[in-house]
């Protein structure tokens, strides 16, 4: 008699097969189902650090919270090394160390040290092995002489300092980490960013899932990325594998000020993507396309009778333009309201 | 997750609560001194009403006229009820506001296990404020003795009478999770409970509370613990409201773990665990 065999593949971390998440809003005739994540596929295997980037409200976080376990998918099913999130729920969640985005995420009244020994206790540590380990986080992450003062007194990296040693407290194999640097003042995010890499990827080897908008943080640290989009996840490829899809491309940036009508822009000849951004009384047009100088006097002439014209920049792509690119919406949109709506 | 984590789970939610109390000052200046002065106005409000501490119309309607040690009587059992309701059926709401609920729901233990040491913690704090008023009500004369045949007794409602309460605060708990909104909600409690239990007037003044008032709880253990410490009631009576009473507990305590984990869930479908 042959043995049943034992079907769960730990080689893969996370496994997420047509993740579907709605959300209905209002009431009666009011009422909307909006899809924040839409048949949502990735298979991430153990040790890799691996990037979700979209614009904000793409879906990442929608997604990073059903991989917790915080939200229960309309359809589709996601697996834990193997084991399915929500029938086996418990043992996911002890495998999952998660970190949110926003400093209100501990409790503010209390140490370093008492919110580390709480969120402890409930993943089963006490005792000995506890101060051990909160011991081992406190010094890893520097936070030694200000271990007993109230977090209230913290800077806003010193909390995320803590929120990170929550989230491997209980040295979770797969650690979700939605949006790390998210506010951070640069020092604190390139910190942020290096122990990712270096300690918990690199030297810890646990798999990692990054969400992040910043172009430069995917780019660093993450072996693959999906690209996600309006809930969608567009691609999955190394940052080189991207860059090296749009080989023969070059950006045109311009930067005008106030906020001149772009439609003639986005239609000349060549353009293969378009983007326009406003922010703080300056629009930044970029157009993705085979040769820059091709439209340059043509871009020139079409804006400098709308607005002042502040800088001209021809680029090689960076992930920035090769989510554009791809996806068609540029990453510093915010794409919340544009999510396809079921009912 | 074992028993013995479990228990520590609760130890540190304990402690948690315990320690986020005493980091308010204020609160903690309160409490020392609300029990040494809460029964002025009880006392004021009898002198203007009946013109001293007892009543013959009160004694036709309670059976004893000493109407302070009714209203005194009421207001230290029904503490136990409110801060329940503050302590417990606001905490989870006060986990959204803090940010911290979503890892609790994110981990491997129940929320119930932290409702569970948030219960036991208010019940501490509430039980040493109790304490204390009792201590400054039985050396000032309103005629309330508490000798250990009385205590006894009132401790056996007073428990049983907070077992079932606290299930409904586990279920109004889950409810704020739902509606994101609780201060509302515990200020109409409040007043359901001081309109329909005898806390501050016998409830037979009125046909309709004298009906209303026999499905809650708390009318149940202020006639009994009234009854023992105010007018020697016998065993038999005592025997019959802890009947009623373990018939409520186990009712509500069933009906508050299966509201709250129904509701918990649906907040997990609906995708609002962490809103506030």
């Amino acid at each position: 008699m042959i043995a049943a065999v034992d079907t769960v593949d730990s080689s893969i971390a996370l496994d997420c097969q047509g993740v579907v998440k709605n959300f209905r809003r209002g009431r009666g005739l009011k009422k909307r189902i909006t899809r924040a994540v839409d048949e949502a596929t990735l298979q991430i295997p153990r040790g890799e650090l691996f990037g979700l980037l979209g614009p904000n409200g793409a879906g990442k976080t929608t997604l990073v919270r059903c991989i917790a376990t915080l939200l229960i998918p309309d359809a589709g099913r996601i697996s834990v090394l193997g084991h399915d999130a929500f029938r086996d729920s418990l043992w996911c969640r002890r495998r999952i160390g998660l970190l949110t985005s926003g400093e209100r995420t501990l409790y503010w009244k209390l140490s370093a040290r008492a919110n580390l020994n709480f969120f402890a206790a409930l993943y089963g540590l006490s005792g000995k092995a506890r101060d051990k380990r909160v011991d081992y986080l406190i010094e890893l992450m520097g936070l030694k002489e200000a271990e007993k003062e109230r977090l209230e007194r913290y800077s806003s990296g010193m909390k995320q300092k803590v929120s990170v040693a929550r989230a491997i407290l209980h040295d979770p194999d797969l650690i979700l980490l939605d949006e790390p640097s998210l506010g951070l003042d640069p020092q604190f995010a390139r910190f942020i960013r290096g122990f990712i890499k270096e300690e918990l990827n690199r030297r810890q080897g646990k798999t990692i899932l990054l969400t992040t908008h910043y172009m430069d943080e995917a780019d660093e640290l993450c072996d693959r990325i999906a690209f996600i989009n309006k809930g969608r996840i567009v691609d999955i490829k190394s940052p080189g594998e991207y860059k090296r899809d749009i080989p023969h491309t070059e950006v045109l940036e311009v930067r005008v000020q106030g906020q001149p009508e772009t439609a003639k822009v986005q239609a000349l000849p060549g353009v293969e993507r378009f983007s326009a951004e406003f922010k703080d009384g300056v629009t930044t047009i970029k157009l993705v396309l085979p040769r820059a100088e091709m439209v340059l006097s043509d871009v020139i002439e079409l804006l400098r009778g709308q607005a002042r014209i502040l800088g001209i920049d021809v680029k090689q792509p960076t992930l920035e333009d090769v989510f554009l690119y791809v996806t068609g919406t540029s990453l510093g949109a915010d794409t919340s309201e544009d999510k396809a709506e079921v009912q | 997750m074992t028993f013995a984590a479990t228990i520590g789970v609760i130890r540190a939610e304990m402690a948690k609560t315990i320690r986020i109390y005493l980091s308010y000052p204020i609160i903690v200046v309160f409490w020392a001194v609300f029990p040494m002065l809460w029964v002025f106005p009880f006392v004021f409000q009898g002198k203007a009403l009946v013109g001293g501490m007892s009543s013959p119309a009160f004694e036709q309607l309670t059976g004893s006229g000493n109407y302070m040690a009714f209203v005194l009587i009421g207001a230290m059992v029904s503490n136990f009820v409110f801060s329940g309701l503050w302590g417990v059926g606001n905490s989870l709401r006060e986990e959204t506001y803090w940010g911290t609920m979503e890892y609790i729901i994110a981990s491997p233990t129940s929320p119930l296990v932290i409702l569970v040491g948030k219960t036991l913690a208010e019940a501490a704090v509430t039980t040493c404020i109790v304490c204390l008023q009792a201590v400054v009500i039985s050396i000032l004369p309103f005629g309330i003795s508490f000798t250990l045949a009385k205590v006894l007794p009132v401790l056996l409602i007073v428990g049983l009478l907070m077992l079932g309460f606290y299930g409904f605060t586990i279920a109004f708990a889950g409810f704020t999770l739902l509606i994101k909104e609780a201060h509302g909600w515990i200020h109409t409690l409040e007043w359901v409970f001081f309109l329909f239990s005898p806390i501050r007037y016998p409830v037979q003044v009125n046909a309709i509370t004298q009906v209303v008032s026999t499905l809650i709880p708390l009318t149940w253990a202020l006639v009994a613990i009234r009854g023992i410490i105010l007018l020697n009631r016998n065993e038999v009576s005592l025997g019959r409201t802890v009947f009623i009473l373990l018939v409520m507990d186990a009712i509500l305590l069933v009906a508050g773990w299966l509201i709250f984990s129904w509701l918990e869930r649906k907040t997990r479908r609906d995708g609002t665990v962490g809103m506030h």
